[in-house]
């Protein structure tokens, strides 16, 4: 994907997330890495908004290598669900590990504590990177499940939520899912 | 919660410190109550219990802490990791640690096995030090493993019984730890635990895709409605005990 595109892609989904509690990105496989590092790039530039990302795509190790500024901002928190099952062990104060994917209520647990400690006056937003990577370690009913008490629980704390998920690998599953957001957003090549 | 599960009036409430749990059980445990805490190796039995403890002694309620299953040099090692646990609680008295083993030892009595004179004589014990302690909170951990030390069944059947009609008058609330085989049913190893407790909770774990998830169930608790669902438990050093509700899928 071009800067240029991405900027714009950046804009929209900010724009987006911010009038609707909750969007959903289908974004192809081959920009997905992209754009998920456009979005963490859009966190680490804003000041009055607080950013939880959960990551079940990549590990919260492979992705401070790419943002070595990650541990430095205190607006930013990973619930990262992949290390520790992979036996990866590192600690930052930034990042908090699940011990698996499947632990489904543990991810929302970990959320709910994030968020009860963060200041009233910030905008709050939750990431799920990604919806497709949660699917391969758990039942689709269990995801669906997990969904429907994620969205309530973001709408009942007001916080904006954003869930991507690859298109190569929509199902009938994901589609359901997916759909539960206020918004989609379908990125194209040709998006601009 | 379901009105067919409102059983009377609700009580007076004891806090557990675990605040789902509490919500759960409409405020906590009615006062006096003698409860079961019920689970394997490992299920967070002892856990539960100390941030029970913590939680009351925070409140200005003594407690006291029976173990015979570990030592309290262990014990205290343990608890120090979590952020619930203070030192100060068990130094100013206000959480009281009484290894059973050794009141065994200095009554005389065999560490192994227990007459039912011996089993009569520690059960005088148990309920001297909570009268002059004025513990309001009881914690003996665990039933199963004061009950291995008795002989026979009907040693065990007096013994609980008596257990229970003790618990009752002290007015204290009471928390018994019972210990099962993993991925069981029962309630206690005796099957008779329970039939002395106005409470039961179940700490249990499901599997799912290989990896085993805690849970915790209030199966019984009189004198207040409670919501019988599984929830997913979860224990860290920061918050302890925490509860979300188990999906169901």
């Amino acid at each position: 994907m071009t800067d240029t595109m991405l900027e714009g892609l950046k804009d929209r989904i900010s724009k987006s997330a911010k009038i609707h509690q909750s969007v959903g990105i289908i974004v192809p496989m081959n920009n997905y890495a992209d754009l998920s590092e456009a979005i963490i790039d859009h966190m680490m530039n804003t000041k009055d908004d607080f950013w939880v990302y959960i990551t079940i795509t990549k590990s919260f190790d492979t992705i401070i290598k790419k943002f070595k500024s990650l541990s430095d901002h205190k607006n930013i928190k990973f619930i990262d669900c992949i290390s520790r099952a992979a036996g990866i062990v590192r600690s930052d104060n930034n990042c908090i590990y699940v011990e698996s994917p499947a632990m489904l209520e543990k991810i929302l647990m970990e959320m709910i504590n994030i968020l009860h400690e963060i200041k009233d006056d910030l905008n709050k937003y939750i990431i799920i990177d990604s919806l497709s990577s949660l699917m391969i370690y758990n039942n689709p009913e269990t995801v669906n499940e997990f969904f429907q008490h994620f969205i309530n629980k973001t709408r009942a704390e007001d916080v904006h939520s954003i869930s991507l998920v690859v298109e190569e690998e929509m199902d009938e599953y994901i589609n359901r899912i997916i759909f539960l957001n206020e918004k989609i957003i379908k990125v194209r090549e040709s998006f601009i | 919660m379901a009105e067919s599960e409102v059983v009377g009036k609700d009580k007076e409430k004891c806090t557990t410190g675990i605040e789902e749990l509490d919500i759960q059980m409409n405020g906590g445990i009615p006062v006096g109550s003698t409860v079961l805490i019920t689970g394997s190796s490992g299920s967070g039995k002892t856990t539960l219990c100390m941030q029970y403890l913590a939680d009351g002694a925070k409140k200005g309620e003594r407690g006291v802490f029976f173990t015979i299953t570990e030592p309290l040099f262990k014990l205290t090692k343990n608890l120090e990791g979590f952020a619930f646990y203070d030192k100060k609680l068990v130094e100013s008295g206000m959480v009281n640690l009484i290894d059973l083993r050794i009141i065994s030892e200095r009554l005389g009595l065999d560490a192994e096995k227990y007459t039912v004179e011996d089993a009569s004589a520690l059960l005088d014990i148990l309920k001297d030090i909570a009268e002059e302690l004025d513990v309001k909170r009881l914690v003996i951990d665990s039933i199963t493993a004061l009950c291995y030390r008795l002989q026979t069944r009907e040693m065990i059947r007096d013994f609980i019984f008596k257990l229970g009609t003790s618990l009752a008058a002290m007015k204290c609330t009471t928390l018994l730890t019972s210990e099962v085989p993993p991925r069981t049913f029962k309630y206690s190893q005796y099957e008779i635990e329970e039939f002395i407790s106005d409470g039961i909770i179940f700490l249990g774990d499901v599997e799912r895709k290989g990896d085993l998830i805690r849970t915790l169930q209030v199966v019984k608790m009189r004198g207040t409605s409670h919501n019988r669902s599984k929830f997913a438990m979860s224990i860290s050093s920061k918050r302890g005990i925490e509860l979300l509700p188990l999906l169901k899928s």
